[in-house]
């Protein structure tokens, strides 16, 4: 989809700023807003740009930096701490040997935190892009890792 | 279109975590290989609760539960149990110990004593696809509403109902849409606020992905009552599977005309639209996101005015819950009265609470409001895995508060929980068990909430900030007593001050954790002790941090992987004189919270210790004495392991002890009170004899009379280490027949004399201890004829070791579990015993349930001897006028060193703590000798080498893929109760030597590594 079509699909209301972020950045091979993004964006719903940086920045799940193509995100709620996700997430960081918000050298993996990925039932957990994985160990994050990689 | 089978497929998001998808692909493979298409329906559905057994799958119409199912499960399923009709057995969900088959899902006692209202269609009807929704009902209380009833009807319904916002505050819903439906406005909004942000809570995610329907009717019937026509659902980002079921949902109900202008033909228009938001947990709070669907940065704002008066672009404006919208369609076919009849006084209806954390059945649970806690969490929850204790349950998040266990008889509602200091909150339940720090959680969620704080206004963004910095100095050892309070006085400012109900709501965990654990707090401050082993900044290893007495766990393992003996030996004799006698005994405190036990099982620490412990003992490693001994006099009465102790540390400090002892053998407890089996006599009086032969004199039968009497003999210091020697009385009739006696008498004249005979005897034991255990294998080495155990609780609540309890089972002891005796029975002497068997109900204050008798249950059993294990206290007869004691007869001390009221005198061990552990005797020796050594004007210091971290040479990284522990061999039960041969054969050397390289270490990078002059000062130390 071309920046245009998506800005088409809504009304040039103040309103959909967030939707329209979240478009932009589905779009983006790596996963982010660009600086020219956001002044397109703010052009078309005659927001200053200062107004669409500053919801940008507010809002955990937008970025302003290039991501991998799969974005790692650890739930570090307190459910899944309990059982275990500070250590997670160090062995993942370990794993890809990248620190928190980094992105591997080869553009494949991003690491992030999430405040609660909602599924505390399987804690702990984490999310490549939208899939959920739950109930995690040190063996899991590997396999999950790899096939990642092997997919490519 | 109905099949023969029905098979539930659970697409919750938890169960597609574990691949629930690849189980419904294979599945329609095989059912179409099978041909059976046209007899078995696929129904994906939403979440059914049990998320950690999943993926899960149910068929109908049998109801037979498969869990934790994987692709390669399909077949088999398809094939026995869809063609041939039997079930497959070992798939279908077992529940506790008894592993009893659950073969229809209304016998699963999780579902078992819940009450599903709101999610009555979750993991019922396929979410994506409107016509099963209305045909379970769907849409029908819309039609109702817009064809039989006023707004102001609607409105009056609700009310009447009773319901509150489940989202968190819990304001009555019918109280919200009057207040909109009366404020002037143009226009009005209705928005459904599935922000689900709270950790812990994940109810409004099942709800969407699993019944979105129940929500669009429930917002349409609200905007309806309230006078709006368009409303808003704002979901959060991270839930893409209810985005996209809703989206699917608002299609299907606009087509039908469910959703749109002119709804069933009434002039009701209505208009529904998904706003995403993009993880930010403050928008969950209204006034934020309202700034949020207006697109713009989610801060929130003061209030008044509140959303009904001005709310989004400044119109009238009703926010509610997932969970609320959800049940309106209920209440308003099966009518307010019906809503009302559950639950509680002033909180009526059902609620869906969220398991997570330390609980064996995690997921979610709708019951009626005011069950109890304890039934939540120990009946529908199962309780705490791996035989671990419960500690506290955080209820409502971050906002919330935590219940300790003397709280598990309160009924869940609003007005109980605000009077224990926690919330309802959104309904999330985490589980905290032993091995969680209250600080370390507290800290956690205030940097929780520190970090999703807007920082718009100071008291939250300044004040949490402050609060973490306080917490987090204390959990790394540095914190004042005075940060307690300081921390109670900013978080009530906090509270007080803040904008919105983040900052009001943020400090709730510090203050609850502070109202029921301060105990904690203080530990960590004065003792800088983490009890849970978590606060990694205050020990070593887990291990050490475990041991009552501190032993270097994680050195004397390393040396051991590294076949370094005397190493090892030297290391545990620094902090426990015993260790062949705590290699057979102890509980192994240590082997508890050991890492490697989280990725596969505990390292067998006490099998490895016996194997350096007995070399030394063959070797004859001795202990210099004292050449040039200080000139103070210290006497010890008792010989027991505190005695003992307290003497061993004292000789290592420059002094010699005279120790005396009452009884003519030397040991106290551990020479009459575990029998032969388990301790055998030689090991023990080896370790005894090396005490002696460091410098200690031991006295036994001798009598002293009063502590003055010893100062005045010329002792400058006494400790007291008598034990705890007096069996405890029951206080049921009967008690004072001969033939009925106590568990430490009767294993004193089974270790004492020889003649001592059992032949055909029938034998009672009473208690559920160690001592019971003993007594019972005693008695049944001794030839009695029967041999039965009562005990009044369940077996997870004995006190004795499992071991014990398992080893006891196969030398055929009959353990009478739930029952109680009520009278002894017999002439001259006892003859029989009335037992009443006890039920549990409720939950005493220590969080354990209450056996109750059972009225009418009385039987009697044949007894001629019955021995009561209930604990002992200490016999002070002679000093009880001397020395302070308290109510249970126990001497008083100062707990920081020991003293007692008597100025020079110390105490220790049972004597202090009443029956406890040879560990926890052993470190209060330990303790006491640096006391006395302080008391003296010394420094109470040690001769040992600096503490260095062992270097192994074994490549670790071999180590580190699962390896099951190693198990020493036993002596067969038939073999065993004939003679008092010690049971537990122990590790070969090179067993040992390969269980110690499965340790991980975790003390590494606290100290510097060892060197050469170590090795020397190890040496010297001899």
């Amino acid at each position: 989809m071309t920046k245009e079509e998506i800005l088409n699909k809504y009304d040039n209301r103040a309103e959909n700023l967030l939707q329209i972020l979240h478009d932009f950045q589905q779009n983006n091979s790596q996963n982010y807003l660009t600086k020219d993004d956001l002044k397109i964006i703010a052009n078309y719903l005659s927001l200053p740009e200062s107004f669409v940086q500053g919801v940008v920045t507010f809002y955990s799940m937008f970025s302003l930096t290039p991501r991998g193509k799969y974005v790692i995100r650890i739930c570090e709620s307190p459910p899944c701490h309990l059982m275990g996700s500070s250590t997670i997430i160090k062995e993942v960081s370990d794993y890809l040997g990248i620190d928190l918000n980094e992105t591997t050298k080869d553009g494949l993996f991003t690491l992030e935190l999430s405040s609660c990925l909602g599924v505390c039932g399987v804690a702990p957990a984490m999310t490549i892009n939208e899939e959920v994985f739950g109930n995690l160990d040190s063996q899991k994050i590997k396999d999950i890792i790899e096939e990642k990689r092997r997919v490519k | 279109m109905a099949k023969r089978l029905d098979v539930l497929v659970c697409s919750g998001a938890a169960c597609i975590s574990s691949h629930s998808e690849e189980i419904r692909k294979k599945l329609k493979e095989e059912i179409e290989n099978k041909n059976l298409a046209e007899e078995v329906n696929i129904i994906e559905t939403g979440c059914m609760g049990p998320c950690q057994l999943g993926p899960v799958m149910i068929v109908y119409p049998d109801g037979t539960f498969y869990i934790k199912l994987s692709k390669d499960d399909i077949p088999k399923i398809v094939e026995e149990h869809f063609l041939k009709g039997r079930p497959v057995k070992s798939l279908i969900w077992t529940t506790g110990e008894a592993k009893k088959i659950v073969e229809e899902k209304k016998t699963v006692p999780f579902f078992e004593k819940q009450l599903k209202v709101v999610l009555s269609n979750c993991g019922k009807i396929d979410p994506e696809n409107i016509e099963e929704y209305i045909g379970a009902g769907g849409y029908e209380a819309l039609a109702k509403v817009l064809t039989q009833m006023s707004p102001d009807n609607v409105i009056e319904e609700i009310t009447k109902s009773g319901i509150r916002g489940r989202g968190g505050a819990g304001f009555p819903t019918g109280l919200k849409w009057k207040f909109t439906r009366q404020a002037k406005g143009d226009e009005k909004y209705i928005i459904c606020n599935a922000d689900e942000g709270d950790p812990g809570a994940f109810m409004d995610r099942a709800v969407l992905e699993g019944d979105p329907h129940s929500v669009i009717e429930g917002i349409e019937i609200a905007g309806y009552a309230i006078g709006a026509n368009k409303g808003y659902i704002y979901v959060r980002a991270e839930y893409p599977l209810a985005i996209k079921r809703l989206e699917i949902a608002i299609n299907q109900a606009t087509k039908i005309g469910l959703i749109g202008n002119n709804i069933f033909d009434t002039g009701f228009n209505f208009d529904l639209e998904v706003r995403m938001g993009a993880g930010a947990f403050v928008c969950g709070e209204e006034t934020a996101l309202i700034a949020s669907i207006e697109g713009k940065r989610g801060t929130p704002r003061p209030k008044p005015p509140f959303p009904a008066q001005s709310g989004l672009w400044r119109k009238p404006t009703s926010i509610n819950n997932v969970e609320t919208l959800a049940t309106i369609n209920k209440i308003i076919l099966k009518g307010s009265e019906w809503f009302s009849s559950i639950g509680t006084e002033k909180s009526k209806g059902t609620k869906i609470f969220a398991l997570s954390g330390k609980i064996k059945n995690t997921g979610l649970v709708e019951v009626p409001m005011g069950m109890s806690l304890g039934e939540i969490i120990f009946d529908i929850g199962e309780g705490i895995p791996n035989n671990k204790k419960f500690k506290a349950v955080q209820m409502g998040g971050p906002s919330g508060g935590c219940i300790p266990a003397e709280h598990l008889n309160l009924p869940i509602d609003y007005e109980s929980l605000k009077q224990v200091g926690a919330i309802v909150g959104s309904g999330g339940m985490i589980a905290m068990d032993e091995d969680n720090c209250m600080v370390n959680m507290a800290k956690f969620f205030i940097e929780f909430t520190m970090s999703e704080s807007c920082g718009q206004c100071v008291p939250c963004r300044v004040g949490l900030r402050q609060m973490y910095n306080i917490l987090d100095r204390i959990t790394e050892g540095k914190g004042k007593l005075e940060d307690l309070d300081t921390l109670e006085q900013l978080g009530n400012q906090i509270k007080n001050s803040s904008l919105c109900g983040l900052g009001q709501t943020a400090p709730n965990p510090v203050l609850s954790t502070l109202r029921y654990f301060r105990d904690e707090y203080i530990e960590h401050i004065v003792n800088k002790k983490c009890r849970a082993g978590v606060c990694a900044r205050l020990f070593y290893a887990p291990c050490v941090n475990a041991c009552p007495s501190e032993v270097d766990v994680s050195r004397y393992v390393a040396y051991m992987a590294e076949g370094k003996l005397k190493e090892a030996f030297i290391v545990h004799m620094e902090n426990n004189p015993f260790p062949s006698v705590c290699a057979r005994v102890c509980p192994a405190f240590c082997e508890g919270p050991c890492e490697r036990g989280k990725f596969d099982e505990p390292v067998a620490i006490r099998e490895i210790k016996r194997l350096f412990a007995d070399w030394a003992i063959e070797s004859g490693i001795k202990f210099i004495a004292p050449e040039e001994p200080k000139k103070e006099k210290i006497a010890i009465i008792g010989s027991g392991p505190a005695g003992l102790s307290c003497a061993f540390y004292l000789t290592r400090l420059g002094y010699k002890p005279v120790v005396f002892e009452s009884l003519p053998v030397k040991g106290g407890m551990m020479q009459i009170g575990i029998p032969d089996y388990r301790l055998p006599k030689n090991m023990l009086d080896s370790e005894i004899k090396r005490i002696e032969d460091s410098g200690v004199e031991i006295k036994v039968n001798s009598n002293i009379g009063t502590i003055k009497e010893l100062k005045d003999n010329g002792f400058d210091a006494v400790f007291i280490g008598i034990g705890a020697h007096e069996s405890l009385k029951i206080g049921v009739p009967g008690e004072e027949l001969p033939g009925v006696l106590g568990g430490i008498e009767f294993l004193r004249e089974a270790s004492l004399n020889e003649k001592f005979d059992l032949r055909s005897k029938k034998l009672v034991v009473v208690g559920g201890g160690s001592t019971a255990m003993d007594d019972a294998r005693t008695a049944r080495r001794l030839g009695a004829e029967s041999v039965t155990v009562i005990y009044r609780r369940s077996k997870e609540e004995m006190p004795a070791q499992r071991a014990e309890i398992e080893e006891a089972e196969e030398e055929r002891i009959d353990i009478k579990l739930l029952h109680n005796p009520v009278e002894f029975i017999g002439k001259d002497k006892i003859e029989k015993v009335r037992l009443i068997k006890m039920a549990f109900k409720g939950f005493d204050r220590n969080g354990r349930r209450k056996p109750i008798p059972v009225e009418g249950s009385e039987y009697e059993i044949p007894a001629d001897l019955v021995i009561l294990c209930l604990g002992q206290r200490p016999k002070l007869s002679m000093f009880a006028e001397e020395v302070e004691t308290n109510k249970n007869g126990t001497i008083t001390i100062d707990q920081d060193n020991f003293e007692t009221s008597m100025p020079g005198v110390f105490a220790g061990g049972d004597a202090v703590r009443g029956p406890s552990t040879i560990i926890e005797s052993v470190a209060d020796g330990r303790k006491s000798a640096i006391s006395i050594d302080k008391f003296f004007g010394y420094d109470g210091k040690f001769n040992f080498p600096e503490r260095t971290e062992v270097k192994t040479t074994y490549n670790e990284d071999d180590y580190l893929k699962m390896i099951p522990k190693k198990t020493p061999q036993l002596e067969k039960a038939e073999t065993r109760v004939r003679s008092f041969i010690e049971v537990n054969k122990g590790l070969l050397l090179k067993e040992a030597i390969e269980e110690s390289k499965r340790c991980l270490h975790c003390d590494r990078g606290k100290e510097i590594l060892e060197t050469e002059e170590v090795h020397k000062k190890i040496e010297e130390a001899i």
